[in-house]
C-alpha cells in the first residue's frame, strides 16, 4: 500500500513542479523528507480577497492508504477564514473529508483550497467565532482577514487602528498573538477583550 | 450466530412462532389484544436466516423483472428503501431517471474516449489492458487499486455505499463487482456482514433489537409514536419506531429530549443541588470550596453563614449553632437564580421518580427470580403444580409492567404544558402509582395473601395502566382505533 502511496506522491510532485499555477507562484510544493511521507505546500491569498498578498504555508501528511484516503491538511501560518480553526489551523473542507475521491491530486486539493479563499462556506464553519463575525459583521470581518493576513502572511495592507490596539495590551504585558485573538473575538472591543484576558 | 440464538431460545420451545408478539401468559387477556391492549402493534421477530429470506424475495423479484443481476437489485433497492414495487412502476415510467437515482448510472453524459486511457489515474502505473475496469461510468482504473480502495472502503465500515474512484463520480459499486476485486476472506466476509447490516437499516420494516449481542430482528409495518415491541431472545421491550427503550405514553422525540437532557443535567444538577446555595443577599449561585462556614460573596462582597444563611456579623463567637435558621431565606423569588432553582427543583422532582421507578424495576427483576425458585421449591415439595401457583408468577410479570409504564409517565409529565390535561394526567399518575405500590405490597408478601385479594389487586393495577395509556398514548387521542394494520 505504502508502494502506491509513494509512487502517487512522486508522480504528483512531479504534476505540480510542472503546472501553470507553479510557473505562475500561484501555488508551490516542497519535501519536508525522504520517505515522501509529509510536504509542505504553499498557496498565494487570491485576488480581490482579504488574503491577497499573503502567501501561506500549509502542512500536509500523507497516509499510508494514500490515495485511497484523502491527505492530512492544515494550514501552518494562521489566518482569520470561518473553514479554518484560529487556533489549530485545521481546514473544513469537503474534498478532504467524505467528498475524496483516489483520482483527486495534490495539485487540485491545493487549488480548492486556494478557491475556499475566495468562496468561504459560513454555513459549514470550522471556526464558529469567525463564522459569526463572517455572518453579522462583515465588514469587521474584512478588516480582520487583512490584518491576520498583514501580520502572518505578509500582506501588504496593514490595518493602523487594530495595530494601535494590539499594542495597548502588548503594553499591559499580554502575548501579542494572545492579545490579538481576544481582539478579533471581541470584534476589536478593547474593553471587552481586556476584561476577557484579566479574567 | 443461529446456533447461539437457538441455544438462548431452547427454554421457550423455538419453532412454534407467535406474531403476535408473545408477551403476556394472562389468558383473560388474549381474546382481543388490539381492544383490551392499548399499547397493541402488530411485529415479528425474526432470525437472521428468515430476514436474509425476507430481503432475497426483493431482490429476486426486482432481478427477475427488470433482467438485471442481483447485485444491481440490491443497489437500487438499497436507494429505495426495498420497495421494489415502486421501483418497476417507476422503471416502467422512466428507467434512466431510477438507475440515476440509485446511482447504477452517473448523472452526467459519459466521458467520450477515456476508455483507451494507458496510465491509471490512481496508481500512476500502466497495467496491460486485461486488468482494468470500470463501473457504469466508465471511470477505468486498474483491478489493483480498485481492491486497495474496496478494501480501504470496507475497513471504514463501508459496505453499500462505496463510490467510483473518480473525482465528483457517485456512482456506486455493486456487490459482485466489489467481491470480484476483493480476494482476502476476511474483508469479503466483513463486507458481507456489513452489507447485510446497512440492508436491515436501510429497510423501514426491519429493526435490530438494540439488546447486547441479540441476534433477533423485528419486522413491522412503519407507524409513528411508542410502538412496543418485544424480543423473543432477550425480552427487551424497544419502540419500533425509534429504537429507543419502549416509552409510552411518551412519544417517540420527547422521550429523545428527555434521555438527551438527563444524560446532560443530571451530574451538573447533582452538583449544583448537593455543593451550591444562592447568596442571601444578591442570590448569585455560590459553590462551597472550603471547610470553613464563613462565606463571603463574590459578586456582593455580603458576609453569610453557609449553614443557615444569616448575615455572619450576627453570629458573634457562637456561630456553630446556628439558631437563626428559619428565619430568613425568602427574600427575593421572582429574580432569575431563583427561577433556575426553581427549574432545577422541577427537574429533580422528575428524575428523582424516574429513576427510582428504574431502581425499583431492577428489583422488580429479583423478585421475579426469586419467586420463580420459591415456586419451583412448593412444587417440588408436593404443594401444588406450577398453575396453582401460576398467579403469582402473572402478579409478578405485571407488576413489572405497570412499574414500566409508570417511570415512562415522568417524563411526559414533565414536558406536559400546565393546564386541566395536565392535571388529569397527574391525577391518572398517582392513581397508578398507588394501587402499584398495593399490588408490589401484596406480591412481596404473596404466600400470606388472599389469592383473590391479589387477583384484584392486579385487575385494579392493570385497569388504571389502560386507562392512562388510552386516554394519553398520542395515537389513540389522535385516532381512535388505529393499531390494526
Amino acid at each position: 500500500m505504502a508502494n502506491i502511496a509513494a509512487k502517487r506522491i512522486k508522480r504528483e510532485f512531479k504534476e505540480v513542479m510542472n503546472s501553470e499555477e507553479v510557473a505562475g507562484g500561484y501555488i508551490k510544493l516542497a519535501l519536508v523528507n525522504d520517505s515522501w511521507t509529509e510536504l509542505q505546500g504553499t498557496i498565494v491569498g487570491p485576488p480581490d480577497t482579504p488574503y491577497e498578498g499573503g502567501t501561506f504555508q500549509l502542512e500536509i501528511k500523507v497516509p499510508e492508504t494514500y490515495p485511497f484516503n484523502p491527505p492530512k491538511i492544515r494550514f501552518v501560518t494562521k489566518i482569520w477564514h470561518p473553514n479554518v480553526s484560529s487556533v489549530t489551523g485545521a481546514i473544513c473542507l469537503d474534498i478532504l473529508k467524505d467528498q475524496w475521491a483516489a483520482a483527486l491530486t495534490l495539485r487540485t486539493v491545493l487549488l480548492s483550497i486556494q478557491a475556499l479563499l475566495s468562496a468561504a462556506e459560513a454555513g459549514d464553519p470550522q471556526d464558529a467565532v469567525v463564522a459569526k463575525q463572517y455572518r453579522e459583521s462583515q465588514q469587521l470581518f474584512l478588516l480582520t482577514a487583512r490584518h491576520w493576513t498583514n501580520v502572518y502572511a505578509g500582506g501588504p495592507s496593514a490595518i493602523w487602528e487594530f495595530d494601535q490596539k494590539v499594542q495597548r495590551l502588548l503594553d499591559m504585558g499580554i502575548d501579542e498573538h494572545e492579545a490579538r485573538v481576544a481582539l478579533s473575538h471581541y470584534d476589536w472591543e478593547l474593553e471587552r477583550a481586556t476584561e476577557q484576558l484579566f479574567s | 450466530m443461529s446456533a447461539e440464538s437457538d441455544m438462548e431460545y431452547s427454554d421457550n420451545d423455538g419453532d412454534d412462532y407467535d406474531y403476535y408478539g408473545e408477551q403476556d401468559d394472562c389468558d383473560m387477556e388474549a381474546v382481543d389484544r388490539s381492544k383490551s391492549d392499548p399499547e397493541y402493534f402488530v411485529f415479528s421477530c425474526l432470525r437472521v436466516e428468515e430476514v436474509e429470506k425476507l430481503l432475497n424475495e426483493s431482490i429476486e423479484l426486482l432481478s427477475n423483472s427488470l433482467q438485471i443481476t442481483p447485485s444491481l437489485a440490491k443497489v437500487m433497492l438499497h436507494a429505495y428503501e426495498w420497495n421494489a414495487q415502486e421501483i418497476l412502476k417507476k422503471y416502467q415510467e422512466n428507467a434512466n431517471e431510477v438507475l440515476v437515482y440509485s446511482r447504477v448510472k452517473p448523472s452526467l453524459p459519459l466521458p467520450q474516449g477515456n476508455s483507451s486511457q494507458s496510465v491509471c489515474a490512481v496508481c500512476a502505473g500502466v497495467p496491460s489492458v486485461n486488468k482494468y475496469s470500470a463501473l457504469a461510468c466508465m471511470h477505468y482504473f486498474c483491478d489493483d487499486c480498485w481492491g486497495m480502495h474496496f478494501e480501504v472502503q470496507i475497513m471504514q465500515g463501508v459496505s453499500n455505499t462505496i463510490q467510483c474512484m473518480a473525482q465528483d463520480c457517485e456512482v456506486r459499486a455493486p456487490e459482485d463487482f466489489v467481491l470480484s476485486h476483493v480476494a482476502k476472506p476476511a474483508i469479503r466476509e466483513r463486507y458481507q456482514q456489513f452489507m447485510f447490516k446497512d440492508h436491515v437499516k436501510s429497510h423501514p420494516q426491519l429493526r435490530f433489537c438494540p439488546g447486547p449481542n441479540c441476534q433477533w430482528i423485528y419486522q413491522a409495518w412503519v407507524r409513528v409514536g411508542a410502538r412496543r415491541v418485544e424480543c423473543r431472545g432477550c425480552e427487551l421491550l424497544t419502540c419500533f419506531s425509534c429504537g429507543a427503550p419502549h416509552h409510552a405514553p411518551t412519544d417517540c422525540a420527547t422521550i429523545r429530549r428527555w434521555l438527551t437532557k438527563c444524560a446532560d443535567d443530571s451530574e451538573t444538577a447533582n452538583y449544583i443541588s448537593a455543593h451550591t446555595k444562592d447568596c442571601p443577599k444578591c442570590q448569585i449561585c455560590i459553590e462551597k470550596n472550603g471547610g470553613c462556614n464563613h462565606m463571603q460573596c463574590g459578586a456582593c462582597r455580603h458576609d453569610f453563614c453557609w449553614v443557615c444563611l444569616g448575615d455572619w456579623k450576627s453570629h458573634g463567637s457562637e456561630y456553630y449553632e446556628c439558631s437563626r435558621y428559619k428565619e430568613d431565606p425568602n427574600l427575593g423569588t421572582d429574580n432569575q437564580h431563583a427561577q433556575a432553582r426553581e427549574a432545577l427543583k422541577k427537574y429533580l422532582h422528575y428524575y428523582e421518580r424516574w429513576e427510582n421507578h428504574a431502581r425499583s424495576l431492577k428489583l422488580e427483576e429479583q423478585t421475579l427470580a426469586s419467586l420463580k425458585s420459591r415456586i419451583n421449591q412448593k412444587v417440588m415439595a408436593g404443594e401444588g403444580t406450577w398453575i396453582d401457583w401460576q398467579y403469582l408468577w402473572d402478579a409478578a410479570r405485571l407488576l413489572k409492567r405497570c412499574r414500566y409504564t409508570l417511570q415512562y409517565t415522568y417524563p411526559f409529565a414533565y414536558y406536559m404544558e400546565n393546564g386541566p390535561r395536565k392535571e388529569l394526567f397527574e391525577y391518572q399518575q398517582a392513581q397508578l402509582e398507588a394501587e402499584i405500590e398495593n399490588l408490589s405490597w401484596k406480591v412481596e408478601r404473596a404466600e400470606t395473601t388472599d389469592r383473590g385479594d391479589l387477583e384484584n389487586q392486579m385487575d385494579i393495577a392493570e385497569k388504571r395502566r389502560t386507562t392512562l395509556l388510552k386516554d394519553f398514548l398520542e395515537f389513540n387521542t389522535n385516532s381512535a382505533s388505529s393499531s390494526k394494520v
